[in-house]
């Protein structure tokens, strides 16, 4: 069988996920309950067989590096498998911060060439999607090519944040890929590139001893692909599975509800993600414990979690404790959240480790406009409070909020955060 | 904790557990929704600061096996630091089968003998509570003691169950009743015991016989050297199906001191080998749960109330868990109702079934003694017909199938056999 070895490129962080990604690259952050979005890539890529990678992150990596721990979350652990993070560092050909995806591959060749791998697989760590990857190497194989490239069919709402490609109809899988641009200003395609790329070994020194021109070189969707379809055998594969992304603020809320739904396409009882249960304690908190008095339905709760009061369509990560006549609804609390007596909580993202005092009432269903201080970020309507905040007792939060981390009780001057505020 | 060792008992086979026991060592009876019994006991060892366990099996090993695994849940793995499965085995001596505690810890002294152990700490497996044993081991190097048992004070009607100890001023034992008709005290050991290692070493060889609670430390307290240590917190023995069910439902009151959202009990999540981690719980919109422990990957679109729920468990629309413990990926389906059952890992309990514990006067057919509280046990993976209506004191055996029930309405006290 030959090898593959993947490239999960988990560095970024996205000013559209505001204070979600203060402390945090994108890859690491909490989804679905009880899990990190690059788990996704990672459990996808155990189910495929695929057991050795290297991680490049560049942003914040402690939080990530935690969560990778040994790699036995994702039993990759053993002396012909593992995951290797893989920082920037000196001493390489150009010696830099990672510029960009075919830079960071770059920048790392030296690790793919020692590994000896017939195929090398680059991921990125922030689409919420279940693939066999498998199939994909299968497609590449049959086509004979150099390199394959996945695509996914989306909506033109959003679509020009995306490569986008034209694809030759060879067969039902993918076919030649035609063209492609990235993030065009006009719509050429629904097909949207999910930055899963494929490359036989020699077609990926090709590019990194022939077309890389450092530093203007730093994409392979902007600049490599465009240009290599006439130097390579390239195609496009053609996903047809469920498929979310995070990039914002919007759709990190509705990747994550849409699990509540009973017919959703991403249904996470048989998804098999695989996390690292030595993160956060998981491994140590006792099953949830319901009180006399809590009311729970459409809810996601897992361990640790303490529910005196009421729950209706939120998710609760880990050790979240909701003491009684507080009220939680349409909201996804992260780890060690604590909403005391009487609170109300609605329409909330709040991140690990915030303490809602007794009696506040935080997000509403019904602001309308945006966030005055970042419109393009926050205008559903959705509050996001940072990570390790406390707000006291009796405090008035509106909708479109955004509450930076660390804040203290006694950092709130006034009682009232009005709709579309930002508190820094 | 440094030159203490731990022997941990773990090979009894619970028959008073009855069909729960038939496929598992009782340690490793499943308990408080995710976890063994086993884990109350590794946990304390582990936040106590031990380093190397001695785990004694005879009966049954094979889920505890599996579930010891490699020890790392309990961060028992390292250079210095195990959780070793100790099996009876043919040596030297041609030893047979462990012929009592004393005699397993006899049979496997090398162990401490290896690391060095100026302790010797002896535990069961089968006990619920939290505990630190260095303190204890500290008490003991204070006294000087050659023996210190962890002692509790139980009802007077439960003396019969235990061993009594009867202290002087300075918590030195002076007497000691093993299982007493009429005991002198009220004073009961747990099963906790820590042994000066030449003491130990020097006792197994002169042993009268091959039990500590019987032989040995009636026989030590001959020497005025044995110490009662105190403990005041929740210890429950969980040997009896009554027993068993009420400690479980004891997670559910505060007030009974089994806080296990604070106790930090570890498991090990590994063992099922399962192609993914349990998802979290999902509530469905037709889902009510009150005073309830429910673990990830169960799915609730019913009614649960006062019940425990370990992971995995789907109940469906309609159906109602009340006062019950549900084990492992069992599944209740549409509008079946159960009241005070124990339903092992895998059951399946068909549409509109009822199953009505409560009080009955009329004990289990065939095991009487077992089972007479009002609960009715379901056995591992065994098959309840839809809409079948069960009494209490009833016992399914393990794999029953649509095929075991003959009629359609079970009277108080039934056997089905598989």
């Amino acid at each position: 069988m030959k090898t593959t070895l993947a490239l999960i490129l988990a560095g970024g962080r996205v000013d559209e996920l505001s204070v979600l990604t203060l402390y945090r690259p994108k890859s690491a952050l909490p989804f679905g309950g009880l899990y990190r979005v690059i788990d996704i890539p990672l459990s996808n890529l155990m189910h495929s067989g695929i057991d050795r990678v290297g991680i490049l992150s560049q942003y914040r990596s402690d939080s990530l590096i935690n969560h990778i721990g040994s790699g036995a979350g994702w039993d990759m652990i053993g002396s012909q498998r593992g995951i290797t993070m893989l920082p920037p560092m000196k001493g390489t050909r150009s010696s830099d911060w990672y510029r960009g995806t075919a830079d960071a591959v770059y920048q790392n060749m030296e690790f793919v060439l020692r590994n000896k791998p017939d195929y090398v697989m680059v991921l990125s760590g922030d689409h919420i999607y279940k693939m066999d990857y498998q199939e994909l190497i299968q497609f590449h194989e049959r086509m004979e090519a150099d390199v394959t490239a996945a695509f996914v069919q989306v909506s033109e709402d959003g679509i020009e944040r995306f490569g986008q490609a034209l694809i030759g109809d060879e067969t039902k899988e993918g076919g030649h890929l035609l063209s492609y641009v990235e993030k065009p200003r006009q719509i050429i395609s629904s097909w949207a590139s999910m930055t899963i790329y494929l490359f036989n070994l020699d077609a990926l020194v090709y590019i990194m001893d022939e077309m890389m021109q450092p530093p203007a070189t730093e994409h392979f969707g902007r600049d490599i692909l465009p240009v290599l379809l006439d130097k390579k055998r390239v195609f496009a594969y053609k996903f047809y599975g469920a498929w979310a992304y995070t990039r914002t603020i919007d759709e990190y809320y509705q990747a994550n509800m849409d699990l509540l739904e009973e017919k959703t396409k991403l249904n996470i009882e048989d998804w098999m993600i695989r996390t690292n249960l030595d993160n956060e304690h998981i491994r140590d908190r006792a099953p949830a414990i319901f009180g006399p008095n809590a009311v729970c339905h459409k809810a996601l709760i897992h361990h640790g979690c303490e529910i005196y009061g009421t729950v209706k369509n939120s998710i609760l990560f880990p050790g979240v404790r909701i003491e009684e006549g507080a009220v939680v609804e349409n909201s996804i609390l992260m780890y060690n959240n604590h909403v005391y007596e009487g609170a109300h909580v609605n329409r909330v993202i709040a991140d690990v480790e915030v303490i809602i005092g007794a009696n506040s009432r935080v997000g509403n269903n019904e602001s309308e406009g945006s966030n005055k201080e970042y419109p393009d970020i926050l205008k559903s309507g959705i509050t996001v409070i940072g990570r390790n905040t406390h707000l006291p007792p009796q405090m008035q939060v509106g909708g479109n909020c955004i509450i930076y981390p660390n804040k203290k009780e006694s950092d709130f001057t006034k009682t009232q955060v009005v709709n579309g505020r930002t508190i820094k | 904790m440094r030159n203490t060792v731990a022997f941990l008992l773990a090979g009894g086979m619970g028959s008073r557990l009855n069909i729960l026991g038939w496929m598992r060592a009782k340690p490793a009876v499943p308990f408080g929704g995710c976890y063994r019994l086993i884990d109350f006991t590794l946990s304390n060892a582990m936040y106590s600061g031990i380093q190397q366990i001695g785990i004694l099996t005879q009966y049954r090993p094979y889920s505890l096996m599996g579930h010891i695994g490699s020890g790392e849940a309990w961060d028992l793995v390292g250079r210095n630091r195990c959780a070793k499965i100790l099996p009876p085995s043919t040596g030297m001596d041609d030893y047979d089968w462990y012929r009592g505690t004393a005699d397993a810890v006899a049979q496997n002294f090398g162990f401490a003998e290896r690391y060095g152990a100026k302790c010797v700490l002896v535990l069961s497996g089968d006990h619920i509570y939290r505990m630190n044993y260095a303190p204890m081991v500290e008490f003991h190097k204070e006294k000087k003691a050659k023996i210190t048992i962890a002692m509790m004070f139980v009802p007077w009607e439960e003396t019969q169950h235990f061993g009594i100890g009867i202290t002087d001023n300075e918590q030195r034992i002076v007497d000691w009743e093993e299982k007493p008709e009429k005991a002198k005290s009220n004073l009961a050991s747990m099963g906790v015991y820590v042994f000066d290692f030449d003491f130990l070493k020097e006792m197994l060889v002169r042993r009268s016989g091959n039990d500590f609670g019987k032989n040995i430390i009636p026989d030590a307290i001959k020497g005025r050297a044995v110490f009662a240590y105190p403990f005041m917190d929740y210890w429950a023995d969980v040997g009896t199906l009554k027993a068993y069910w009420q400690a479980n439902m004891d997670i559910l009151h505060r007030d009974s001191g089994l806080l296990l959202g604070h106790w930090s009990v570890r498991t090990n999540y590994d063992e099922d080998s399962l192609p993914g981690d349990r998802p979290p719980a999902r509530i469905g919109l037709s889902g009510r749960v009150v005073n309830s422990v429910i673990s990830a990957g169960c799915v609730i679109e019913g009614y649960v109330s006062h019940s425990i729920l370990s992971p995995g468990v789907r109940v469906e629309k309609g159906a109602e868990v009340i006062d019950s413990v549900i084990m492992h990926d069992s599944v209740i389906q549409s509008r079946a109702k159960l009241v005070q059952v124990i339903a092992d890992k895998n059951v399946r309990v068909g549409a509109d079934a009822q199953i009505l514990g409560g009080y009955a006067d009329i004990p289990n057919e065939k095991y009487p003694e077992h089972l007479y509280s009002g609960l009715t046990v379901l056995g591992k993976k065994c098959i309840i017909p839809r809409k079948i209506k069960i009494a209490p004191n009833t016992i399914i055996e393990p794999l029953a199938n649509e095929d075991s029930f003959a009629q359609i309405l079970l009277k108080v006290g039934s056997y089905v056999k598989c």
